[in-house]
């Protein structure tokens, strides 16, 4: 019995060993040859253009990947409509999560199987850009197109630029608000109104434990607030080199201690109360939070029965700020220098076709609830539709990018939050202990800060 | 009288233990017949308002949960068989020849279990790359066919066979490779038993191997995909309860049709050592 | 009896061709990546920007200099002791527990008590993590408490060990289960004779003659826990801030998170060779006192 079981499971073993050694995922399973250029289609696109009456791969069948971390849909719906111009190339959409993205993109962009096209984010600029090819589209014609393609040219080529920019606002719970006896007009502009308006909206138990946070802060919110929170004092994030990041000095010590009233003076919330802010606010536990556009994404997806609203991000005071808050750009896909010369070939093709026509910015902005940087779609009605992009609208140019900074200055800020907030550092020590680790990561990291290159960057 | 105080006591301590084993185990299962809103709620009770099973079928609506519990489950009874094999040859040619080096080989052998994986996990995923193997089931499979543990398990096991036995078979003509597949391989069944719920384990419970070397969704191991599945659901509770059952309840099946054998067989390599 | 397989002369007996097959796979998948490790933790290494430099000890010496190394080596010590120290205790209660005379349903005891065992860390990680959540988790509740345990710096690691605990006190039962029933019967029943009682019985005969056992449990233990990193991964990432970073998590952010192979080499031999001595240093003490 035992040797019977055995043999047979070796041969299963054997079978499958060998099946998995030469078994290459990237099946051309139903695709043809592509044998007629004349697809009688017209051109795409007003300066970068697309011209789908041609073959490619010479209608060979061909296989690419396409990895990202969200936003599968839109990059599939844009993979569909390729397919079926060209019934001879087949594009994987592979999605995932954003934590392993970005452990394993880098070490398979390394090897010579990784995928042709990948989505980027620019605060790993540093990790994969010794991997990109350039794009194989004029810089003219993309400058003519989109916003901000200037600051993403590299000895005269560029490897990826915006489709989008995205930025913080806080986000309300209607419901919560109407019961706290709040209307439109409470909506707060200054950081003082703000928090009154948060006590107004915490509600404790019989007992005074917190059983609804006006504000909740907790998990990745710190790290995305404290640099816009000094700008908007005027505070740069990096030292006049450029290249050193200035985040032990008072105006971060004074934003944290605001931060750290709300919970522990005003006591509009607690670190212990709703561990992530997202699902919180999610759940109906918390009332406002502050988050970046993909929180849009996250609510109408995974709490469609939360009724929501955005406001802009408050100030110090009723003045316009140097900056309301700092932005980043949502980057467009990179070509992987690794890939064959076909896939490469293809992909470049495919890249042509998403940054000639208008939907992909549009879909990927309403994705992301980012402002689209493609300057036709700057007035699109379906843009101004969305409640988030209609907060950031009206001052979109006081927004400031300090450039793609590395990661190390969130993540850094992120452990600030919690030796503050939960292992009772105190402020200046861990802001202090933060500087010097994001100094010590930072080292070998080849990276200058675009600020000065801001439209208000004189006022300071 | 003391004698039934002392019986309680004693069954008082071990049941005890026992609640405190099974109670996460069912709290899990419980909790995933709930809604999300019911799971988050402050103050919810302990079981569900009404048992209801659509966490599961949105677990495999939403993700190939299916796909890569049968991958896991392949990949993890090849390896398993493939390291009983390795393990009981390699045993019994240290147990029962003597040959120059031969404990050397053996003190080698007991040395791999003390590497840590963090030494090797580089250099082998640079292997990989090199040999080609990346998001294939080799990368997986090969470098697990040799097992430290099955090893010492199997040699201690096969130790305890009489000489007589393999003397006897030799007198009658048997080949050495009869003697292995007939004689000494049937007789191990215990120690088999217990290295292949561990190996099993080990390949179910492996998270960071397999998610360095497979890329594909539709190639991944459960332990990844679950991991991965809170990724990008964290906030659906219900569907990760779901999905965590799922992940749990085969190795607790295999193990309760194995359980007897497999105690064994850990309890005969223990002392013999 | 050693000899038995002496009389076959060809080259391609089983022996030959099972040693051979062993060394290779040995040279290929062990040696050649350990000579690897060695080698880059002496040089500045990362992949991604295709940086391999020679730098001496410069790894070596910096890692000495990381507070957050030191930080990790000390939790992971913390962590390793007291999980081996509950792990053995438990263990051996039930073990004794389950070999008496009085106890009932023996099966039902060891099946259900090896369970968590045998269930994968990652899963019975993230059952924790929803155990401890502040909001719906169930020890609090159970506890009429309000702690946030994860993320709390004076109880998340002590956290993370009581899950261990939890899920492996049953192999150290299984283990020295195994080691009662195999001790032999006539020493007990000499004890009897001597009308020794219960304690005198364990303490100058079973744990003695145990001691093998405790070995066991206690080696295999401190070779797993050394390496333990799911679960930091899983229920804290090595947080509130860097309490609960384990050497083990430390390598694996400086390798994956950070590329710097060259550093998280150097941490590994570090581990190695913090292993092997450990390892050791054990199997010494135990030798010096029989």
């Amino acid at each position: 019995m035992v040797r019977k079981l055995v043999i047979s499971l070796l041969t299963l073993c054997l079978f499958l060993a060998l099946a998995a050694c030469s078994g290459e995922d990237k099946s051309l399973k139903g695709l043809s040859k592509d044998e007629k250029s004349d697809k009688g289609m017209e051109v795409i696109g007003e300066n970068v253009k697309f011209d789908p009456n041609k073959l490619v791969n010479n209608g060979e069948t061909i296989a690419i990947e396409l990895w990202t971390w969200g936003g599968k849909e839109v990059f599939q719906k844009q993979v569909d409509a390729y397919e079926k111009i060209y019934p001879n190339v087949k594009i994987k959409v592979v999605n995932q999560p954003w934590d392993d993205y970005w452990t394993k993109l880098p070490l398979q962009l390394k090897g010579k199987n990784g995928p042709a096209l990948f989505n980027v984010h620019n605060s790993y600029h540093s990790n994969i850009i010794k991997f990109m090819a350039p794009y194989d589209i004029s810089t003219e014609a993309l400058d003519k197109d989109y916003i901000g393609v200037t600051s993403h040219v590299i000895d005269d080529h560029v490897y990826y630029i915006d489709y989008a920019i995205n930025s913080g606002n806080i986000y309300y719970n209607k419901k919560m608000w109407k019961e706290a006896g709040l209307t439109e007009t409470n909506i707060p502009t200054t950081w003082d109104q703000f928090i009154q308006v948060a006590e107004k909206l915490t509600k404790k138990d019989a007992t005074g434990k917190l059983i609804q946070a006006g504000f909740n802060f907790n998990g990745e919110t710190y790290k995305a607030i404290i640099a816009g929170l000094g700008y908007q004092k005027g505070e740069l994030l990096f030292k006049k080199d450029g290249k050193t990041v200035d985040f032990d000095n008072k105006t971060t010590i004074g934003n944290t201690q605001m931060l750290y009233d709300l919970y522990n003076k005003f006591h509009v919330g607690s670190p212990d109360f709703g561990d992530d802010s997202t699902k919180s606010f999610g759940n109906g536990q918390s009332a406002m939070v502050y988050k970046w556009g993909w929180m849009q994404g996250e609510l109408n997806n995974n709490y469609p029965d939360i009724e929501w609203g955005v406001f802009r991000i408050p100030t110090p005071t009723d003045e316009v700020p140097f900056a309301f808050d700092r932005y980043n750009g949502e980057s467009t896909p990179g070509i992987n220098a690794n890939a064959s010369r076909e896939e490469q070939a293809v992909a470049q093709d495919f890249l042509k076709f998403i940054l000639a026509g208008e939907d992909f910015g549009r879909e990927f902005s309403l994705f992301n609830a980012s402002f689209p940087s493609k300057r036709s779609l700057a007035k699109d009605p379906d843009i101004l539709a969305d409640p988030v992009l209609r907060a950031l609208a009206p001052n979109v140019d006081r927004y400031i990018w300090p450039g793609s900074f590395p990661s190390a200055v969130e993540t850094q800020s992120g452990r600030v939050f919690e030796e503050i907030f939960y292992n009772g550092v105190d402020i200046k020590d861990a802001i202090k202990a933060g500087q010097k680790q994001m100094e010590k990561d930072m080292k070998n990291a080849d990276f200058e800060t675009v600020e000065s290159k801001y439209k208000f960057y004189s006022e300071r | 009288m003391l004698q039934k105080v002392k019986v309680t006591s004693f069954n008082l301590l071990l049941v005890f233990f026992l609640i405190i084993t099974v109670f996460p185990f069912v709290w899990m299962l419980v909790s995933s017949f709930k809604t999300n809103s019911e799971i988050v709620k402050i103050g919810g009770s302990f079981w569900p308002e009404h048992f209801n099973f659509s966490n599961y079928i949105k677990v495999q609506e939403n993700f190939q949960f299916m796909t890569m519990f049968l991958n896991t489950l392949i990949i993890a009874t090849v390896i398993t068989a493939c390291v009983i094999y390795t393990s009981s040859i390699i045993g019994f040619v240290l147990a029962k020849y003597k040959f120059k080096g031969r404990d050397q080989l053996f003190g080698l052998i007991l040395g791999t279990m003390m590497i840590p994986w963090a030494v090797t996990i580089i250099p082998k995923y640079d292997m990989m790359e090199k040999f080609g193997w990346m998001d294939s089931y080799a990368a997986l499979i090969i470098p697990s066919l040799v097992s430290g543990f099955g090893i010492y398990v199997l040699r201690q096991n096969i130790m305890s066979i009489p000489d007589e036995v393999i003397e006897a078979a030799r007198i009658d003509g048997a080949s050495e490779f009869y003697i292995f597949h007939r004689i000494i391989f049937p007789m191990s069944r215990n120690a088999i038993s217990s290295v292949a719920i561990f190996q099993f384990l080990w390949v179910w419970e492996d998270y960071l191997w397999p998610y360095l070397v497979i890329n594909t969704d539709s190639k991944q191991l459960i332990a990844v995909g679950l991991a991965m599945f809170n990724g990008q659901y964290s906030t659906d509770y219900g569907g990760l309860f779901a999905a965590t059952a799922i992940s749990i309840i085969p190795v607790i099946i295999v193990y309760i049709i194995f359980q007897k054998r497999f105690i064994e067989g850990i309890a005969g390599a223990s002392v013999k050592g | 009896m050693e000899n038995v397989g002496r009389r076959n002369n060809s080259i391609f007996t089983l022996k030959n061709i099972v040693v051979t097959l062993l060394l290779i796979y040995f040279a290929v998948f062990l040696i050649y990546p350990i000579g690897m490790a060695l080698v880059g933790s002496f040089y500045n290494w990362n992949p991604m920007n295709g940086t391999f430099d020679f730098n001496g000890i410069r790894n070596y010496t910096e890692i000495l200099k990381d507070k957050l190394f030191w930080t990790s080596m000390s939790n992971t010590m913390i962590f390793s002791i007291v999980v081996i120290v509950f792990r053995v205790l438990i263990g051996l209660l039930l073990a004794l527990a389950l070999f008496s005379k009085l106890a009932r349903f023996k099966t039902t005891f060891r099946t259900v008590y090896y369970m968590p065992t045998i269930t994968p860390l990652v899963a019975v990680s993230f059952v924790w993590v929803w155990l401890y959540n502040p909001q719906f988790g169930l020890i609090n509740d159970i506890f009429g408490l309000d702690i946030n345990w994860l993320k709390n710096k004076d109880t998340a690691l002590g956290s993370v060990m009581l899950m261990t605990i939890w899920k492996d006190f049953g192999y150290a039962t299984i283990i020295y289960l195994g080691g009662l029933m195999s001790l032999p019967d006539d020493c007990f029943e000499a004890a009897d004779i001597d009308g020794a009682s219960g304690w005198e019985k364990f303490k100058y005969i079973t744990w003695p003659l145990l001691k093998p056992t405790t070995m066991l449990v206690a080696v295999t233990s401190l070779i797993t826990y050394l390496q333990s990193y799911i679960q930091i991964l899983v229920m804290t990432e090595g947080g509130p801030g860097t309490s609960t970073y384990t050497i083990s998590y430390l390598i694996f952010d400086e390798a994956f998170q950070n590329y710097n192979f060259g550093t998280a080499s150097a941490m590994s031999i570090v581990l190695f060779f913090f292993i092997g001595l450990l390892t050791l240093i054990s199997f010494k003490l135990t030798k010096e006192r029989n």
